[in-house]
């Protein structure tokens, strides 16, 4: 550790030789140390640091959700998120959502049988973002699904397998 | 490789405000990063330090007092869309944070951060200039107060001073029977920028004439525009196809429209003319109830 970078009374968060700080990060309900650049994104630390790929990067530019992480349950693009900004959520990725057995969550479930994609590239943030769009509207119509997920591109153009998925999971998750 | 970024986390405004004031325009706030990790991605921006207001205590309060709503600079575009004291008090201020690109930049992104950024295409700024909101901000001179019109000044940027950090935007609650709209066109996607976005503010007299109209455009030209003279010129007029078409071509008229991917000048000075039409036409319709 270098000596104390302190202005105006303020202390910077402490960096390595690298330049990089100590984080903590709560993902999947597991806490995870790492050290980071404070300019690396949540995307980049999860898929590098962490060994999570389910977070892809698309467009980088927030406008695909192929990077999608739910941030205390709320989507959120983590390619426009620095990872030391994230210290003190609860973050979950696609891998955060089986179940203790490795079974799927019923919403997966419900994309495997609906056969909800293609290239599967788009479909851990197209189901990251169904899980709280049923969480805040467990009774969402196909067409407010629709207007939710505008912000996620699938270029193979699954859509109307994609909202039959969430629709489908819709019905499963209220048993 | 690009200097190693030092991260400052204060816990209070005064303790930001002293780290900006120290390190001058090599540090930027940092609240819901989405606008800042653009542009520090595109190497539009190089800061040397980022001083991350998220620690900062009350600074998300939704509320009205005073005849005013109050939002606090980190609540973010998704919750006042949601609010339900947003939507009660003045809709149109939900209604445009809800336009905001797509769920994921709206549970980042804060009311601070859209003012501070001054971005031409964003949504919220028309509606604060239209609804002649205020900005609230906090620097080593103390607190001040500017009003939106004044404080969007140009492409990125704004009347703040560098050690200034937004606070809060108040915005007046209209007068009961006032109708208000922000229209938002898009030129590509649904959740594309807007080409054009127009916020209209319109309040009758029981005879039909016009008591109060506001118009304010966005995405078209460096900052919202908003003409006082032109709208003058309706007070006490009643609100007719003609008068509604003399208001929209004095604003194609007046803006000096600009050139993206969204829209040619051009094009863009047409759809001032449409959509300014629109706006007053659908606020009108919300100012006055059927009977």
């Amino acid at each position: 550790m270098t000596a104390e970078d302190t202005v105006a009374g303020v202390t910077a968060r402490a960096v390595d030789g690298d330049g990089r700080i100590s984080i903590t990060l709560q993902v999947n309900g597991r806490e995870q140390r790492i050290q980071v650049r404070p300019h690396h994104t949540l995307l980049e630390v999860l898929r590098n640091e962490l060994g999570l790929t389910g977070p892809r990067e698309g467009c980088g530019v927030g406008m695909c959700g192929a990077c999608t992480v739910l941030v205390d349950g709320r989507p959120v693009s983590g390619c426009l998120l620095p990872a030391a900004l994230a210290e003190g959520h609860e973050l979950t990725t696609i891998e955060g959502l089986e179940g203790p057995n490795g079974e799927l969550h019923p919403i997966q479930q419900a994309f495997v049988d609906h056969t909800g994609f293609q290239c599967s590239y788009c479909t851990p943030g197209f189901i990251l973002t169904s899980k709280a769009l049923l969480a805040e509207q467990p009774d969402a119509s196909r067409d407010e699904a629709r207007a939710y997920l505008a912000g996620n591109l699938c270029r193979c153009g699954s859509y109307v397998k994609i909202l039959d998925s969430v629709m489908d999971a819709k019905e499963r998750l209220k048993g | 490789m690009p200097e190693p970024l030092r991260l400052f986390q204060p816990t209070s405004i005064e303790e930001a405000v002293a780290v900006l004031a120290e390190l001058g325009d090599d540090a930027k706030v940092v609240a819901g990063a989405t606008a800042l990790t653009l542009l520090y991605r595109q190497r539009l921006i190089a800061p040397g330090a980022l001083v991350s207001i998220g620690r900062i205590p009350g600074l998300k309060t939704i509320e009205v007092v005073d005849g005013e709503l109050r939002l606090g600079a980190l609540v973010s575009h998704r919750e006042v869309e949601l609010s339900p004291v947003v939507r009660e008090s003045i809709p149109v201020v939900a209604d445009a944070f809800g336009k905001v690109a797509n769920v994921r930049v709206r549970n980042a992104a804060t009311v601070g951060g859209v003012m501070a950024e001054s971005d031409y295409a964003s949504d919220p700024p028309a509606v604060f200039v239209a609804l002649d909101a205020v900005v609230d901000v906090q620097g080593s001179n103390g607190k001040r107060s500017i009003p939106a019109s004044a404080f969007f000044v140009a492409f990125y940027e704004t009347a703040l001073e560098h050690d200034e950090i937004v606070i809060g935007v108040r915005v007046p609650v209209p007068p009961a029977g006032t109708g208000a709209v922000y229209h938002k066109f898009v030129t590509r996607s649904s959740e594309d920028r807007p080409c054009v976005g127009v916020a209209g503010v319109v309040r009758l007299h029981a005879d039909g004439t016009v008591a109060d109209l506001r118009v304010a455009v966005g995405a078209a030209a460096e900052t919202p525009q908003r003409f006082w003279d032109t709208e003058a010129l309706a007070i006490g007029k009643p609100l007719d196809a003609d008068l509604i078409a003399q208001v929209a071509d004095a604003y194609a008229d007046q803006v000096d429209t600009l050139d993206d991917m969204r829209g040619s000048a051009w094009y863009r000075t047409e759809m001032v003319r449409v959509w300014v039409r629109r706006a007053i036409e659908s606020a009108a319709a919300a100012a006055a109830p059927a009977r």
